[in-house]
This record gives C-alpha cells, structure tokens and sequence, in this order.
C-alpha cells in the first residue's frame, strides 16, 4: 500500500467514522438511561435527512443553496426530528417502561417498522436528490485531495460529539442523566424527575441522528427511505466496539469502524465485498470477547 | 423452500376444489335463469375472443414500470380490435399482477393459466419471471418476455418463451464494443452482488478480456450503501481508464458523484438498469458525460414520436423506459396469431420462432435459442442533463 493510498483511505475512514460515531452516540446514552437498545435509531437518522430536505428546499429559495441553506436544514431538522424522538418515547416506550426487557425492544422494531413503513408510502421509494452547492473545491496532499466540505463535515460532527460530551459531564441536566442510568428509583427518590430526563435524553439522541442524517444526506446527495438501516446496523456495531452506554466510546468506536472499513476494504487480495465482512465480524468478536467494548464499564444486573 | 412451495400449492389446490364444488352448486341453482339468458346471449357471442394475459409488477416498488407495460400492450391490443381484431376474432386482455416477487410471479402465472389464455406477455424482473417459465412450459403456453434479461431465463425456457429484450451477454458485447471505440485499455468492473449485476459484470469482464483489454479492478459493494469512497480509492490507485456500473440507478448516482469527487477523470459507463431519470437528477453535474447502455426507449427511437404523445393523450403520464417495446410486443403477438391463422398454441409458438418483424423499437427476430438475434441496447451519453443518443 502506497503511502498516497493510505492517506487517502484514513481521510475516508474519519469521514464515514464522523457519520457513525454521531448515530452511535445516540444508540448508547438511550442504552445508557433506559437499558433499550433503540432499532428506530436508525430510522429516525433517515427522517431527520428527509426533514432537512424538505427545509432546504424551501431555505433555499431565501438563502441560496450554500453553506447557509444546509446550516438552517441541519438545525431545523435537529429540532424537528429531536421532538420526533420524544414523542416515539411517550407513545412508543414509556408504556412498556416496567414491562420485561424483550417486550420493549419488540416494540423498538416496530417504531421502526412504523417509521420506515411510512417513509416508504410517502415516497413511493423514490430516490430524492439533495442538490447543494457546497462543490469539490479543497486541498491537495500530494495525489489525494480532501475537500472543505470534508473537513467541515468531519469539524462539526466533533463539535457536536464534543458539545454533547460537555452537556453530560458538565450541566445539572447531564448529572441527572448520569444518576437515571445508574439507578432511575433512587433517582426519583431525590427528586429527578425521570420522565422528563428521559424525554430529554431521547430529544438529544434523535437530534444527533438527525444531524448526522442531514449532513450525509447533503454530503453524498441522496436521500432515500431505507438509508437508515444498514446505518442503524452500523452505528449499534460503533455503539459496541467503544462501550454501549459510553459517550467518548461511542465516538472512538464510530472512528475505529471507519477506519477498519476503509482498511480493510483496502488489503492486498480481499475485495471491497469483504467490507461489511470486516464489520460484522468485529462486532461477533467484541461480543464474545468483549463485551463491554473498549470505553465500556460492566452492567451489574440487579435482582 | 420445494417443500414448502408443494404444500402450499397443495394447499391452494384443496381450497380449488372446494370453490368449484361451491360454484357448481350455484350454477345448478342458476341453471335455468342462464338457459334463458344464453338464448338472449347466443347471438351476441357468434365471434369467439382470444384471451391474453399480461403479467406485470402492478404493486411493489417497480409499480410504475408494469403500469407502462400494462398500458402499452393494451394500447397496441385496442387498437387491433378497433380495426376488426384477429382473423375476425376480438382480442381481450386480463392482468396478473407479480410484484416482481417470486412467490407472487408463482400465483400470478397460476392464475393466468387458470384464466385459459392463449398467450402472455409482461415479465419485468427476471427473479419474478423464472419460476413460472415451468408454469407456462408445463401448460404449452406462448410466453413472450418484455423486461426481464438474464441468461438464466435462456437456460429455463422449455421452447415457449421468447425475450423480446437483449440478454446479459448481448449487452456485455455492446459494452466491449463502447469500450474499444473509446480506446479503455484497462476497465474497472463495479456491481452490487445481485444476480442481475454480478451476471453483466461477469459476462463483460470476460468478454473484454478475450477482446484483449484489461480488468484493472473488479469490485462488489454493497445495496443501499450510500458511501463509496474506498472503492473509488480502490478504482483510482488501480490505474483503470474507465469504471463499469453494472447495477441500479441509486448506487450508480452516488458512485459516479463520488469518483468524480475524488477527482477521477476517466470514463464511466453504465448498464441498463441505470436509465432512469432519478440517475440524472442525482448526479447532477457529475453525471455529465458518462455512457448508458439504453433499452430503446421513446425517447431514442426517431419513429416513436407519435407513440409517445397518444401515450400521453391516453393514460395522461409519460411512456416510461419499456413502454415501446412492450407495445411492440403487443403487436408481436397478434401478428403471430394472424400467421398461425388460428388461436392453437402451438402453431403460435411455431409463428414466433418464425418471426420478422419491425416494430418502435427495433427488428424482433429470434435465435434458436429464443433470444433476439440483434441486441436492441444502445449507448447514450449524458448531455446538458438528457440522454442523447451516441453515434
């Protein structure tokens, strides 16, 4: 592997790293507070590109189709799709709250299902363009050339990740976040209201997916109603190799992924077929050998 | 899944018998009022009518297409019978709708039969198509295939089917023939593992290899993926003058964005499953000069241009990519029921082996194999956001 060839797949490895390591932070704070694995998180990451579509669309006629008009799209988007996740919380999981745990992760598939089954009707399956005009203009590192839009994609998912991170360790809303998820009674005992951390919980989660949904979407420049499931799959792997439940784990396991796609798609005599290969693979390795992943601290069951 | 298909046809045929025996019942009790009405009837029924059935994806995703083919073939239908029908019969259709599922093509090809047609044309997606070609073989019926193009379905035919469309290999031909005319040397394979790509793929790389060019790379991603980037790592450190897409129009737009992207500058061309106008809308710019291996659609075809606006006029949407050559096959049909002279399969059969005709989209003249002798797949080139036709 020539040097220029392994710069270039470390560039691709952190931009669809950045991609999984947003979704994967959502996976594992809900993991984190209510112990459900979320299979809408996936979905919810394609209805926030389809919303931001929808906003970009209509920004656009008043801000043009630049940096301003994704801007507005990911924020509204974030805002919207935020909102979505609590509502699917209310309706969806807090009900089966006390019910046993397959019960709730039964009704997570059918979010899901919903979800998708929705998209599905609404866009009849079409393939939509998200046409902006952020262009290929960029530097040049000998043979590879990032772009700016790579560069700020990957800033401003670090950003997120980062201002998330600071929000759970730093605020008071952070600190009761952390108390719900090591014991929600006790919580409630000392006054958290645990409905409205979890409700929050869910906001901020379904915000970073859809914030991660509306830049890929502008990044690769298609949005369709079944994106979300192979990324769904990808971030819960990400979520698993850096620790469920851990935020900085979930960031590194989403970087590690890239990076383990992008090489190994790469190595002598092993084709890109083999990526998902690679994958999945890790993911049966971390679970049988460690599950609790890198950042990730073991769950004593409680009786 | 034999198995289970037998019992579940077993199971179909237990609930079979039990509605014929309910419906003889009821047509004992409604004996005497159809004496009477048949008097009244007799007259009207002097012409006997030629049942054809059209099987189509008329739900599912490829819903849209089968609706093309649908209206189509009944516009090619309608206007036969309103210049006095065949050999003084009326021609009637009926639809069986496949879904472009397996298991659904298996019901629907049952029902057509069932019907007592005398022929059927439709088939979009080949993985629908195959499993009835036993269905229409076993009950002799002439089957001609509008879509569906892989090699397999040569393999399954039992001598009754005919694909008015060009198979894989013939596109892998037209292929080789768009890459030496452009001068690639070295050729980059991409597909997306399904049947449909992994066959082109594999029928063009080898074609190419024994016309004397080079795979310089030959790699599969995976459906529904969105990211590209270290195939095209893969395809420009590979030293490759041009990359062939050989599946579906979702994959094939983001993979030409992001090879253009990465600053690829050599040619892309891609298989017919690309045509649609969603590929253009995606790509955008990037999409501007690369190569597409086009069914003849109205669009490309210089006589279609009535065609295209009585399509309009009737069913108020634009002809779709199939839409003339399934009217073709439309007229296909009724043309070898004028030569057989008569509505016995077999001699229908025998008319379409025979068969010289010049329709929209092209001369339909079979091999012995059934398949069309010359391939109808034509190069385009994306020009100012249309395809246009190369020479």
């Amino acid at each position: 592997m020539t040097l220029d060839l392994l710069i270039q797949q470390l560039v691709n490895g952190l931009i669809v790293g950045s991609f999984y390591a947003l979704i994967a932070l959502g996976y594992s704070m809900v993991f984190g507070v209510i112990k459900l694995l979320n299979f809408a998180h996936g979905d919810i990451y394609m209805n926030g590109a389809f919303v931001g579509l929808i906003v970009f669309s209509f920004v656009g006629i008043w801000v043009g189709n630049g940096w301003l008009g994704v801007v507005c799209a990911l924020l509204m988007s974030m805002l919207v799709v935020g909102l979505l996740g609590v509502v699917i919380e209310r309706f969806a999981y807090r009900p089966m709250r006390n019910a046993p745990r397959l019960s709730i992760l039964i009704t997570a598939l059918g979010a899901s299902m919903v979800l998708n089954g929705t998209a599905l009707a609404l866009t009849g399956g079409r393939h939509y363009a998200f046409n902006t005009d952020l262009g290929f203009a960029g530097v040049d590192i000998s043979t590879v050339h990032i772009t700016y839009t790579q560069m700020v994609l990957v800033a401003a998912s670090i950003a997120l990740m980062a201002g998330m991170q600071a929000f759970v360790s730093r605020t008071m809303y952070g600190k009761a976040m952390r108390a719900v998820s090591i014991d929600m009674g006790a919580s409630r005992l000392m006054g958290i209201d645990v409905d409205r951390v979890i409700a929050l919980t869910f906001f901020m989660g379904s915000a970073l997916a859809a914030g991660g949904g509306v830049m890929a979407g502008a990044y690769y420049g298609s949005v369709h109603f079944f994106m979300g499931f192979i990324m769904g799959l990808k971030a819960f792997t990400a979520a698993v190799i850096g620790g469920i439940g851990s935020v900085p784990g979930a960031m590194l396991g989403g970087l590690l992924l890239g990076l383990l796609e992008a090489f190994g798609s790469s190595l002598p005599f092993v084709g890109s077929e083999w990526r998902d290969v690679f994958v999945f693979g890790t993911l049966i390795l971390f679970l049988v050998f460690k599950p609790t992943g890198l950042l990730g601290r073991s769950v004593v069951e409680r009786v | 899944m034999h198995f289970g298909h037998a019992a579940w046809m077993r199971q179909q045929g237990k609930w079979r018998e039990l509605m014929v025996v309910s419906f003889k019942r009821l047509a004992k009790r409604l004996a005497c009022a159809t004496a009477l009405a048949g008097l009244a009837m007799t007259t009207m029924a002097a012409a006997a009518d030629i049942k054809i059935g059209i099987v189509a994806p008329m739900t599912g995703q490829l819903a849209s297409e089968g609706q093309d083919m649908e209206n189509a073939v009944k516009m090619a239908i309608d206007a036969v019978n309103a210049k006095g029908g065949v050999n003084g019969d009326r021609i009637t259709t009926t639809t069986a709708d496949d879904a472009c599922d397996p298991q659904q093509a298996v019901t629907a090809g049952s029902k057509l039969v069932s019907e007592g047609v005398t022929a059927i044309v439709g088939g979009y997606c080949s993985g629908a198509v195959l499993p009835t070609l036993k269905i229409y073989g076993d009950a002799g019926i002439p089957f001609v295939i509008i879509g569906a193009n892989s090699t397999k379905l040569v393999a399954a035919n039992q001598g009754n089917a005919f694909l008015a469309n060009s198979t894989g290999d013939m596109q892998a031909t037209t292929a080789v023939e768009l890459f030496k005319k452009n001068g690639y040397k070295k050729i980059a394979v991409v597909d997306e593992g399904d049947a449909y790509s992994s066959d082109l793929a594999k029928l063009t790389a080898e074609a190419f290899k024994s016309a004397g060019g080079e795979i310089a790379a030959k790699e599969t991603t995976t459906a529904g993926e969105q990211d590209y980037s270290a195939v095209v790592t893969k395809i420009k450190s590979s030293g490759a003058d041009a990359v062939f897409w050989t599946a579906y129009h979702a994959g094939g737009a983001l993979l030409t964005k992001q090879l253009r992207q990465a600053g690829f500058q050599g040619g892309i061309v891609l298989g017919d499953g690309n045509n649609s106008p969603e590929y253009l809308e995606i790509a955008g710019s990037a999409g501007e000069g690369v190569y597409l291996l086009s069914p003849p659609t109205v669009d490309l075809l210089s006589g279609a241009a009535d065609f295209k606006a009585k399509y309009k006029e009737t069913y108020s949407r634009d002809a779709g990519a199939y839409a003339a050559l399934s009217h073709d096959v439309g007229d296909l049909i009724v043309d070898a029921i004028t030569r057989a002279k008569s509505a016995d399969q077999k001699a229908i059969i025998e008319a379409l082996k025979a068969s010289d005709f010049k329709g929209l989209a092209g001369e339909i003249k079979f091999t012995d194999k059934n398949t069309l002798q010359t391939s109808n797949f034509r190069p385009v080139i994306a020009k100012g956001g249309k395809w246009v036709a190369v020479e």
